[in-house]
C-alpha cells in the first residue's frame, strides 16, 4: 500500500519518504520487501531511483570538472577577505578579463613553468622586448593578478614582475609546463645561478593533449649564509637540507613551536577564511566556463586555418 | 595583497556571511585558543547541548559547522576526517558516536547547530551569554516558535500597555 | 654600541634591509670596466654611498650618487637595483652602479651586465643642453633587457 501512495505523491515528497525509508531500512525491511516483489509499478520506481542516482553522480561529475578549473583560473576567484568582497566589482572584473582573453592567449602555467612574455616597450628600440624566464610567483586576484619571472642574464640574476591582464602584453608563451615542489620559489634568490640560469632562446616543449601536468620535484641546495630569508623556518618542500649551515642556536630557534605553529594544521575557521567556498567558485566558474570553452575552439580553428598556406603567383 | 587559496575545498557556511576568527584571549596564545575550541566542540558533541559564554559559542558554532561539513563532504571513512576527528575530539568515545551515530543523522542537513542568547542570572557577572546545540537532538525545545496569545501573563500585559497609552493620551 | 642599536637587540628586531634601499653607506657594485672600480672590486673593497643627488635620500633607478672607492670621490649612475621594481621593471640580484666623470660621460668602456631598457629614457630626460650629457652610458652597454 505504501508503494501505490507513493506513486501519485508529488516529487519532492518522494525524496523524502525515500531518505524515511532509508534511515527506517533496518526497522521494516521486511514489510517492503514483500510489498516491492508483488508491485506492478516495481519497474518505475527503479528507473525514477537510477534516474536520480544517475543525475547526481552526472551532477557530480560537472561539479569536479568545475572545481578543478581553480588550478589553472586561480585568478578568477576573488579575494577571501569579506572586506574586500563586492559582486559587482567582481563580476565586471571577470568581463574585463574574458574581453582581455579574446584578444591575447592567456595559457595555463604555474609556479615553476618556464613562461616567455613578449611585451611593447616605449623604451625600447624596436618598441617591442621579450624576457624569458622561471615563474617564482603567481598572485592575485582579478585585473590585478601578476607573475614574477626570474632568469640569469650574463651573470646577474634578473627578475621582471608582470600584471597578468597588461594590455601591453603581445604574447606569452610557455615553454616548459611544469609545478614545483613549492607555491613560491623564492629560495632561488639564495640558490646557485644554474638553478635559475635558462637560455633566452629556449625552444617550447610540447606535451601531449590532456596530460597531466608533470611535477619537478627537484631540491634546490642553498647557498652559504647570510640568506635573504631564514629559509630553515620556511618549511619548504624544494630545499636541500640545510641544517649542516646552520649554527646551533638557529638550528634550535627553527624547531621553536611559535615558528612551525602545529595547530595552524586543523585551523578550520582559518581555512575556511582563506578560501572561497564550493558554492561561490562553482557559481564563478560556470559563468566563465562557456566563454573560455568558446575562445579555446576559436582559437583551435584559427591554428587550423593558419597551417593552411596560400599558394601564391610566381613572376 | 590576498589571494585565495585553492588547496581546500570548504562548503559555506549557513549561518552566517561575515565571518572573521575572534582571538578569545589567552594566556597560552593562539595554541591555548585551538585548545579551548577543542573542549568546547568535544563537550557539544558529547552532550548535544551546553551553555557558554556568547564569543566561544559562536566562535565554537563556526569551528563544529566547518568540521560537520567537512567530515560530511569527505566521508568518515577518508584518512584526512579520521585525523581531523582526531585532532578536534579529545574523547575517543565521541569520535565512535561522531562516526556512527552524528554523521549519519545530519546526512541529509544543510547546518547543524542552533545558537540561543541566553539571559544573564541577577546578580552575577553581566557577560552575555548563549546555549549551542546540535540540531535533531533529543532534549526539548528551548525556546517554542508559536507565541502563546492567550497566556495570563501576556493577556494582562497588553491590557496594561492599553491603560498606559489611554493615561498618556488623556493627560 | 649606540642606543638604537641596544632596543634593536633587546627586542629582538631583526635589522636585515629588508627594503634594499638605496641610501648612505650603502654598498654597491661596479659593473663596468674602469680601472679604479675593477681594483675595488677585486680587493673586496666596494664603493659606498655618501650622498644621493635627490631629495628622498634614497637612490632609485639612474639616480646620481657620490661613492667613496679607494679612498677618492667618485660619481656614478645607479643602473640597476635590488629593490622591488615597478611592473615591467627589470630587478637584479645586486646594486649596479657605473662609475662616470663631472661631465657626464662613463670612465669604462664597457657595461659588463644587462641594463634595463628604461634607462634609455632617464638618461635622455635627465640630460640638458649645457648640462652633463649621460647618454654616452647607453651607448657602452653591452646588452638590454
Amino acid at each position: 500500500m505504501a508503494m501505490s501512495v507513493r506513486v501519485r505523491l508529488g516529487s519532492q515528497f518522494r525524496n523524502i519518504m525515500r531518505v524515511c525509508f532509508h534511515e527506517n531500512r533496518h526497522m521494516s525491511t521486511a514489510e517492503i520487501v514483500v510489498e516491492k516483489s508483488e508491485n506492478p509499478k516495481e519497474p518505475e520506481r527503479i528507473s525514477l531511483e537510477e534516474q536520480q542516482r544517475l543525475n547526481d553522480i552526472a551532477k557530480n561529475e560537472r561539479m569536479e570538472k568545475l572545481l578543478n578549473m581553480r588550478f589553472a583560473y586561480q585568478e578568477f576567484l576573488p579575494d577571501p577577505n569579506p572586506k574586500n568582497r563586492n559582486t559587482l566589482k567582481e563580476r565586471l572584473e571577470r568581463r574585463d578579463m574574458l574581453a582581455r582573453r579574446s584578444n591575447v592567449e592567456i595559457p595555463e602555467f604555474y609556479v615553476g613553468s618556464l613562461v616567455a612574455v613578449m611585451h611593447s616597450d616605449p623604451h625600447a628600440p624596436g618598441k617591442n622586448n621579450r624576457f624569458m624566464g622561471i615563474c617564482i610567483q603567481k598572485i592575485g586576484a582579478g585585473l590585478r593578478a601578476s607573475f614574477i619571472l626570474r632568469n640569469f642574464i650574463d651573470g646577474e640574476g634578473v627578475e621582471i614582475n608582470f600584471d597578468m591582464y597588461d594590455p601591453t602584453i603581445q604574447r606569452i608563451d610557455v615553454i616548459r609546463l611544469e609545478k614545483r615542489l613549492d607555491e613560491e620559489l623564492f629560495y632561488l634568490r639564495d640558490a646557485p645561478p644554474e638553478y635559475s640560469t635558462f637560455p633566452v632562446d629556449m625552444e617550447p616543449e610540447y606535451q601531449p593533449e590532456g596530460s597531466a601536468v608533470p611535477v619537478n620535484e627537484i631540491k634546490v641546495p642553498l647557498k652559504p649564509l647570510p640568506w635573504l630569508v631564514k629559509w630553515e623556518r620556511m618549511g619548504m618542500k624544494g630545499i636541500r637540507d640545510v641544517t649542516s649551515m646552520l649554527t646551533e642556536k638557529r638550528l634550535r630557534m627553527s624547531k621553536l613551536k611559535q615558528f612551525n605553529k602545529p595547530w595552524e594544521k586543523y585551523d578550520l575557521l582559518k581555512m575556511y577564511s582563506e578560501t572561497i567556498p564550493i558554492e561561490d567558485q562553482v557559481e564563478i566558474f560556470s559563468e566563465i566556463q562557456e566563454k573560455l570553452h568558446e575562445l579555446e575552439q576559436h582559437r583551435y580553428k584559427m591554428k587550423r586555418s593558419r597551417n593552411f598556406v596560400k599558394p601564391t603567383k610566381m613572376g | 595583497m590576498n589571494q585565495a587559496k585553492i588547496l581546500n575545498l570548504v562548503a559555506k557556511l549557513k549561518h552566517t556571511n561575515n565571518i572573521k576568527p575572534r582571538k578569545l584571549k589567552n594566556y597560552r596564545g593562539p595554541e591555548g585558543r585551538i585548545a579551548m575550541l577543542q573542549k568546547s566542540l568535544t563537550a557539544l558533541l558529547k552532550y548535544e547541548r551546553i551553555e557558554l559564554n556568547f564569543n566561544r559559542a559562536d566562535e565554537t558554532r563556526a569551528y563544529a559547522e566547518i568540521f560537520m561539513s567537512q567530515i560530511a563532504k569527505q566521508g568518515s571513512q577518508n584518512q584526512k576526517s579520521i585525523d581531523m576527528a582526531n585532532f578536534w575530539i579529545l574523547e575517543n568515545q565521541i569520535i565512535y558516536k561522531l562516526f556512527n551515530v552524528l554523521v549519519p543523522r545530519f546526512s541529509n542537513d544543510v547546518s547543524y547547530t542552533n545558537l540561543y542568547h541566553h539571559p544573564n542570572v541577577y546578580p552575577g557577572i553581566l557577560r552575555p551569554k548563549a546555549i549551542l546545540e546540535l540540531k535533531n537532538n533529543s532534549f526539548p525545545k528551548v525556546s517554542s516558535s508559536i507565541k502563546n496569545q492567550s497566556s495570563v501573563e501576556n493577556i494582562l500585559l497588553k491590557e496594561s500597555h492599553k491603560r498606559h497609552f489611554i493615561d498618556v493620551i488623556t493627560q | 654600541m649606540n642606543l638604537p642599536m641596544l632596543c634593536m637587540q633587546s627586542r629582538g628586531l631583526s635589522t636585515s634591509s629588508a627594503l634594499s634601499q638605496v641610501i648612505r653607506l650603502t654598498r654597491l657594485r661596479v659593473v663596468d670596466n674602469s680601472e679604479i672600480g675593477k681594483q675595488a672590486m677585486a680587493e673586496g673593497k666596494p664603493p659606498y654611498v655618501f650622498h644621493v643627488y635627490n631629495k628622498m635620500g634614497v637612490g632609485y633607478i639612474g639616480d646620481r650618487v657620490m661613492v667613496a672607492i679607494k679612498g677618492e670621490k667618485k660619481k656614478g649612475i645607479l643602473v640597476g637595483l635590488k629593490q622591488n621594481q615597478k611592473k615591467k621593471v627589470p630587478k637584479f640580484d645586486t646594486n649596479n652602479l657605473v662609475l662616470i666623470e663631472d661631465n657626464g660621460s662613463p670612465i669604462g668602456t664597457r657595461i659588463h651586465v644587462p641594463i634595463p631598457h628604461i634607462l634609455r629614457t632617464l638618461m635622455k630626460e635627465k640630460t640638458h643642453s649645457k648640462g652633463a650629457d649621460y647618454t654616452k652610458l647607453i651607448a657602452i652597454a653591452s646588452r638590454f633587457i
